[in-house]
């Protein structure tokens, strides 16, 4: 018979190296027309990491994520950077280019306050354009700031700078510190279906509710959700490199290796909860690692909330469910109510 | 069939900053169907758009250019002889036939590698195994050749012959005495976690239960779609290029001066999207060897490794055995958790001191509480290799930490959501390394996810 179960997994996740520097530089270019060209050293991995720097460095020059190009991936041309990992391209690249950004911008402060009569501090940038502070009617647009900077002035608006976050290492005895200078939280709830003859597991339905700072890019976050899921279904029931008594592996290939289809994927539910940390870029913090996170747990509650049995190995193939269900009948025979965990 | 909400963004808005409707915020658009889909790349304020990915229309055409599409006149293709056995002694290489095979036009072992080792932290792994094989999936020999399918069938003309040593697959036979070592003469374990907070068995003596139980996960892969793939070529100046598959260039970039004694300037490593990372692109594999066949024969040389050799000769997600025990009130409080992991660590350190430090530090979960004493070890054991890979640690101890929550609440009769609403962290929390942490929004995650969901009892 086929049992519905329902389980909640809940999470807490760093943002970058522990400890250890991890930094990111990065340069940006306002070119004469007022488009902009950033220059990275991290490289585009999928998850859509240039289009949320874009959009950052777009945010902080007040133009539109289409008005920046961003170059990346090539050590001769571009900035050093400690890559995509540990969910900080968000958080320290995009901090690295919106301090890059503040310095292009503050040239254009510069240039565009005699032109309109006033303090670069009374400046400030959106919409393409420079406007006054409380007077917006006073405004000039951004490339024929740029272009006056560059070929009239010749002070081209360009930047450069880094970012690391801020820890404090460990003690080596206590491990009392700050390893990480923020952390990002989630809840899962997977809702699934149990065959309790056969210990086939379906996954119906996983609700994500995810911390990232400010959502740079909503879709991108949903993007990188729905895929942390397939892999955390993989995780749950199926993915398992086997090896035989001589250290060789069985099954090193995709017939033998299961991983979820599109057809093992549950329905998802994204949502994004509203949060502001301080020392991200405009309130962002990061969303990679973390959504493959909570969803084996998740999964390995709501099977035993169908049906009564616990999985301590994951993954929770067909025959290990069908031997839990099997051994709590077993013990459910032998004691009227029994107890896996030991009372004092 | 994702519902998807528009989240609120928390950052406050100057008055100048909303949008009006008389900006002209599409002036720029080459897009024919900007009259009726709104572009979310043309908007602004840029941050919170929905804009689409610059890379997205080449993938959609099957335009995108990765690694393994590049081709470059005379260029070479590598294959690697595997050693297909887990522990051994290497008497002797015999490449001989192999060279004398018309079309292979070098043969290389890890004798021609300047710096013959590699790793982020330890460098305990060989770019090709040239004393001793560590695990089945070591290089031992590598081939360029004008096809791959040349390449291929010279690997069936290397001669290895090799002296089996004792081997150690299980962590935990691994940290007994007597184990064969993996490294001689280093220990099996070869890095190790302490996190103390308060003290745990005061609080055991508080509690009112005390929960007990030990949880495994597998060893898994990344599985990227696109698998490592590289290509190595020399200009006349003796400037180094490397076209890759690598996620993390500058680090890349430095390890090649190092195996290759090399100056960082004269080393170009150009990567482009990359096709699948999840950790598992993080460091260099095959660089080295195709830079010196490349260096060898005059001409680039292309590495594309079979999904075999993603398998076996790639880092994979760390095993990870966790014993947890847990001391709580009445209420459902924790009062204490003694946790103990211990990481299969493969053949090679790789990132296993990364995984180690993060599985032990979040293993006591994202909840209050005073007394805390978590312990990690990482053990080499004659496999493939264990390294980054999506989470480092956090989805096995979230595993055992978020199975055991559940057992608690049903010993003490409390529902599942409801538990953790009484032990997650808050604003201002203190987390088990002691650090206040700020931007917490564990709460609003959970009861946001059950009233999503319909949990009983949250249903608005």
């Amino acid at each position: 018979m086929k049992k519905r179960g329902r389980g909640i997994a809940c999470m807490w996740y760093p943002i970058g190296f522990t400890v250890t520097a991890n930094p990111s530089a990065a340069v940006v270019k306002v070119n004469e027309d007022g488009t902009a060209t950033v220059l990275t050293g991290t490289v585009e991995t999928g998850q859509g990491s240039l289009t949320v720097i874009g959009q950052i460095a777009a945010e902080e020059l007040g133009i539109a994520t289409d008005d920046v190009h961003v170059v990346s991936a090539d050590t001769d041309t571009t900035p050093m950077d400690t890559g995509a990992i540990a969910s900080r391209t968000t958080y320290v690249t995009g901090n690295a280019v919106r301090l890059a950004a503040a310095k292009a911008k503050e040239i254009l402060f510069q240039v565009a306050a005699p032109m309109l009569g006033v303090k670069p501090d009374q400046l400030e940038a959106c919409h393409r354009r420079i406007l006054v502070k409380n007077y917006p009617q006073r405004s000039i647009g951004i490339g024929e700031v740029a272009n006056h900077a560059q070929f009239v002035l010749g002070q081209p608006a360009l930047g450069s700078a880094s970012f690391n976050p801020s820890t404090v290492a460990l003690d080596p005895q206590t491990g009392q510190g700050k390893p990480f200078a923020t952390y990002v939280y989630a809840t899962q709830i997977a809702d699934v279906l149990v065959d309790d003859e056969t210990g086939e597991v379906q996954v119906l339905r996983v609700v994500a509710s995810h911390d990232c700072g400010v959502p740079i890019n909503p879709m991108l976050v949903e993007g990188q959700i729905e895929g942390g899921i397939s892999m955390g279904v993989g995780f749950a029931l199926q993915e398992e490199m086997l090896f035989d008594s001589k250290g060789l592996q069985r099954n090193p290939n995709l017939t033998n290796y299961i991983m979820p289809t599109s057809l093992d994927m549950p329905e998802i539910e994204v949502d994004i909860v509203s949060n502001y940390e301080p020392t991200g870029p405009f309130g962002a913090k990061g969303v990679g690692e973390p959504t493959a996170v909570p969803t084996a747990a998740a999964i390995i509650n709501a099977i035993y909330n169908a049906v009564g049995a616990r999985v301590y190995s994951l993954p929770a193939t067909p025959e290990k469910v069908l031997a839990a269900i099997k051994a709590k009948k077993a013990q459910s025979l032998q004691k009227p109510k029994p107890k896996r965990t030991a009372a004092r | 069939m994702t519902n998807r909400t528009k989240p609120v963004r928390a950052k406050p808005s100057s008055a100048s900053r909303a949008r009006s409707p008389g900006d002209d915020v599409t002036q720029r658009s080459n897009d024919p169907n900007q009259n009726t889909v709104p572009n979310a790349r043309q908007l602004t304020p840029a941050v919170g758009q929905r804009a689409t990915r610059p890379d997205g229309r080449l993938h959609g055409l099957g335009q995108t250019q990765y690694i393994d599409d590049l081709s470059f006149p005379g260029m070479l293709f590598c294959k690697i002889k595997r050693a297909g056995i887990a522990s051994a002694r290497i008497v002797r290489i015999d490449t001989r036939q192999a060279e004398a095979m018309p079309g292979v036009m070098a043969v290389i072992t890890g004798k021609d590698i300047p710096v013959n080792s590699f790793g982020p932290s330890i460098k305990d792994q060989p770019v090709l195994a040239s004393e001793q094989v560590f695990h089945a999936g070591d290089g031992v020999a590598a081939v360029a050749a004008v096809t791959e399918q040349i390449a291929l069938e010279a690997l069936d003309r290397i001669k290895v012959e090799y002296e089996p040593l004792p081997a150690v697959f299980d962590p935990f036979e691994a940290m007994t005495d007597g184990a064969p070592l993996v490294h001689p003469p280093s220990s099996n374990i070869y890095a190790t976690k302490l996190i103390k907070k308060g003290d745990v068995e005061s609080g055991f003596r508080d509690a009112y239960r005390i929960f007990e139980n030990t949880y495994s996960t597998q060893m898994v892969e990344h599985v990227p779609i696109e698998p490592h793939c590289s290509i190595a070529s020399w200009d006349a100046n003796g400037r180094l290029t490397i076209h890759s598959t690598l996620g993390r260039i500058t680090l890349g970039r430095a390890d090649m001066a190092r195996t290759l004694q090399m100056p960082i300037n004269r080393i170009r490593i150009v990567a482009t999207i990359v096709g699948g990372n999840f950790g598992g692109k993080n460091e260099i594999t095959q660089e080295p060897v195709l830079a010196v066949l490349s260096r060898k024969t005059g001409r680039p040389v292309k590495g594309t490794f079979t999904r075999t050799e993603e398998f076996i000769a790639t880092t994979t997600r760390h095993p990870i055995t966790m014993h947890y025990k847990t001391g709580v009130s009445k209420e459902g409080k924790l009062l204490a958790r003694q946790v103990r992991l211990v990481l299969d660590g493969g053949a090679y350190c790789s990132w296993s001191e990364t995984t180690l430090g993060k599985a032990c530090i979040l293993s006591p979960g994202p909840y209050n509480i005073d007394n805390v004493y978590a312990e990690a070890f990482v053990v080499y054991t004659n496999k493939t290799m264990t390294g980054a890979m999506r989470g480092f640690g956090a989805p096995q101890v979230c595993f055992a930490y978020e199975s055991q929550m559940d057992e608690i609440a049903e010993a003490l009769n409390i529902d599942p959501l409801e538990i953790r609403l009484r032990n997650a962290f808050t604003e201002g929390s203190s987390s088990p390394t002691g650090q206040v942490l700020h931007s917490v929004v564990v709460r609003d995650t959970l009861m946001q996810a059950a009233q999503r969901f319909g949990w009983k009892g949250t249903e608005s």
